[in-house]
């Protein structure tokens, strides 16, 4: 009986040990009164390496405008960023102004985290663009939750050697899903199944420029098994049938399928403007044969990655982190960091300026004009709720269907109703 | 007083054991105070933390409630656990019997005093010191389809083996990678244990007509069963938490559509990131655990019934 009494009360004990979360309900997420002085804590996601010098410019900069405040500017690499995040969050660590995309700000809102600039500085709204602004809105609640900071369309990049090789148009490279799959198709045939058009298997982006709809309007439930999304499906099973898609395309992270693109074993893939650099360092023939163009789409927008920065609501100088968030997204300091390297600013008017408007005849003008003439009609089809747990619920799905395991309405089927299961769970 | 008054025999002070006997209660303590206070502050609390939030649906951002054996149910009606589950098993069944028996032929092949052995023991060793990661990356380099042995076999006219596609190759490239790694570690073990056999039974054993074969089997497997068993249980005990290997060669997602994801990883995958759910997750560690210790005292059992 004794040991009994001691086993209960141990499980008593390890269950309200358990219970002890930092709660963070009560902390105000609507306003950022105060005085503009203290220190406060910044980080960037993977900037550092390449834009040093701009940012301890801007810091100097901002602490100069306001002195007596001081920012302590951190860096976190690209690969497990959200993890990092998530322990901040959680061990009561978070930095005040954190750069964050609209589905990284999406849980840490709902956990009270993020301060409501609608209501905390509302009096910025108007210096940026309304799709920007609104782009860190999260469905079911009232607000917008990070400053709009740099846009950016995601540039395809192509082999034009390999493209040639296959009897294709090296100019004229694939620019809707129905002449990406014909091309595809043409490439595998003609190598003979060496060379694949794609390393990656379509993620949700593929899904939204499909045309596929991908959330009801109100934001409650998936609806990308609707008949489009089984349709895109079956149309990429007929690309990994043939070996237009390459046969580690369900396990290559990002950084393998580039491997695979800079090897010219692969004839398209996604990237950045930072890539360029790397193909001039590291794969110098494939830098002379590098075509450049816009990820298909069938709907006419092309898809648009928004960066933000959310201002911590638990922070204890929010009137600083405010002010330093605003500085650093206003639109001369947006504009000096377009200057730096190929993104776009998210205030009003920059994307009409001489810089993205006037061409000079370099090639990095005409990507860079063609880009902002898209972001006309951009959207961001990342949906703000899908987690990473539905991501990969998705991608298990499309692995499902593409390998003939599952029939692509039944994988679909299922992965939908296993996104709108965790989305229920909030 | 019979004691400090007595004489000891080295003809040492008489009041020494007195003063011994006064501190004999606490300065155990002291001395074991340091190690038990890490070991409650990171293992002991932790583990009760995670026992305490398997009763509960807390995420890693929202605090949640008590659920009591809901995750547990859940996690019955979970694919992934039991492809998991699967996974985890088939890594013991595999690798734990090459783990405890090719690190013994190693050992026994390398205790031999010849020209250069040293050189041996020390490249059978090197993978053991070597980073999982970067081992973990130049495998998949190696295994790639268009990687070193795919070029080889292809030279062969055998074609490109989808070693990091076909999920069940995957999973047995990660168990032969857990092997290789795994080799050097268990040799050095069974070294030190190959010492301890006495040579005269060797001698005996020759004398009476045994070839190497048969010496092998009669005498240094019985004289090192007790290693055996060792090595049996901490390579059961690691096969089964396997995390890197799975992790680096099949993907964060555990292979095609998860099809190569261990226990471990699916704790991972479920527990972290920004909507982790961390009650879940705590449910799927302490099955883990349990299986763990039920593989111990597997392990320990069959060795009390050979004994008997």
């Amino acid at each position: 009986m004794r040991k009994f009494r001691i086993a209960a009360l141990a499980l008593v004990g390890v269950l309200a040990f358990s219970a002890c979360t930092v709660g963070t309900q009560n902390v105000d997420t609507t306003s950022a009164e105060g005085e503009i002085r203290g220190t406060i804590t910044f980080q960037t996601w993977s900037l550092r390496a390449a834009y040093r010098d701009y940012f301890e410019k801007l810091i100097d900069d901002f602490e100069k405008k306001y002195p007596g405040t001081h920012v302590k500017w951190i860096d976190q690499p690209a690969e497990g960023y959200a993890d990092k995040i998530s322990a901040d969050a959680a061990g009561g660590t978070l930095p005040d102004v954190v750069n964050v995309s609209p589905d990284l700000a999406a849980p840490l809102a709902k956990a009270h985290l993020a301060l409501d600039l609608d209501r905390a500085a509302p009096q910025y709204r108007d210096e940026y663009l309304p799709a920007a602004w609104k782009s860190s809105r999260i469905p079911g609640m009232k607000g917008t939750y990070a400053f709009p900071w740099y846009l950016n369309t995601g540039p395809l990049f192509y082999n034009k050697k390999l493209f040639a090789q296959a009897g294709l148009d090296p100019d004229d490279p694939p620019r809707t899903y129905d002449e990406l799959f014909r091309d595809a198709l043409t490439m595998a045939k003609r190598s003979k199944g060496r060379i694949a058009t794609l390393a990656s298997v379509p993620t949700i982006e593929d899904f939204g420029r499909y045309g596929v709809r991908l959330m009801n309007k109100s934001g409650t439930a998936f609806t990308f098994d609707e008949p489009k999304g089984v349709e895109l499906l079956r149309r990429y099973k007929k690309l990994y049938q043939a070996g237009a898609l390459d046969r580690q395309a369900f396990t290559s992270t990002p950084e393998q399928a580039g491997r695979k693109f800079m090897q010219q074993s692969v004839a398209m893939n996604p990237g950045s403007a930072l890539d360029l650099d790397k193909f001039k360092k590291d794969a110098p023939s494939l830098y002379k044969n590098i075509g450049i163009t816009d990820a298909p789409n069938n709907t006419g927008s092309p898809n648009m990655y928004v960066q933000g920065l959310m201002v911590n609501a638990a922070g204890d100088n929010k009137a600083t982190a405010v002010a330093f968030a605003h500085f650093v997204t206003n639109a001369e300091n947006q504009m000096a960091f377009a200057h730096e390297t190929t993104v776009f600013p998210s205030t009003k008017g920059a994307l009409d300026t001489e810089y993205f408007t006037r061409q000079d005849g370099t090639d990095k003008t005409r990507v860079r004009i063609a880009s902002a003439k898209s972001l006309d009609t951009a959207v961001n089809y990342t949906p703000v709720l899908l987690s990473e747990d539905m991501k990969t619920a998705l991608q298990n799905a499309v692995t499902r269907a593409l390998r003939g395991d599952e029939s692509p309405e039944k994988a679909l089927k299922r992965a939908a109703e296993e996104c709108n299961r965790l989305l229920r769970l909030g | 007083m019979k004691t400090a008054t007595a004489a000891p025999p080295g003809g040492a002070p008489a009041t020494a054991p007195r003063r011994v006997r006064r501190h004999l209660p606490t300065s155990p303590w002291l001395f074991l105070a340091p190690g038990l206070l890490a070991v409650t502050a990171f293992s002991l609390a932790p583990f009760l933390l995670t026992v305490g939030n398997s009763f509960t649906d807390n995420r890693t951002l929202v605090p949640g409630g008590f659920v009591g054996l809901a995750n547990f149910r859940e996690l019955l009606h979970d694919e992934m656990f039991w492809t998991g589950l699967r996974n985890s098993a088939l890594y013991v069944l595999v690798t734990v019997p090459l783990l405890v028996l090719l690190p013994l032929l190693l050992a026994v092949l390398v205790q031999r005093h010849i020209p250069g052995i040293t050189f041996f023991r020390a490249a059978f060793y090197t993978p053991v010191v070597a980073s999982v990661v970067v081992v973990g990356l130049i495998w998949s380099w190696l295994l790639d389809d268009r990687g070193l042995v795919n070029g080889i076999l292809e030279a062969l006219g055998a074609g490109p083996v989808g070693f990091l596609s076909d999920p069940w190759l995957l999973l047995l490239s990660a168990m032969l990678l857990t092997v290789w790694k795994g080799l050097g570690y268990y040799m050095i073990v069974y070294l030190a244990a190959l010492t301890n056999v006495p040579r005269e039974l060797h001698e005996a054993a020759a004398v009476d007509g045994a070839g190497a074969v048969r010496r092998f089997v009669t005498v240094t497997v019985p004289a090192l069963r007790n290693t055996m068993v060792l090595v049996a249980a901490l390579s059961s005990v690691s096969a089964f938490k396997v995390f890197s290997e799975v992790y680096l060669l099949a993907g964060e997602n555990g292979g095609p559509a998860g099809e190569d994801i261990t226990l471990v990883q699916l704790v991972q995958q479920v527990g972290t990131g920004l909507n982790g759910r961390v009650g879940y997750a705590s449910a799927l560690s302490v099955v883990v655990f349990v299986v763990t210790l039920g593989l111990m005292l597997l392990v320990l059992r069959a060795n009390r019934k050979e004994d008997a």
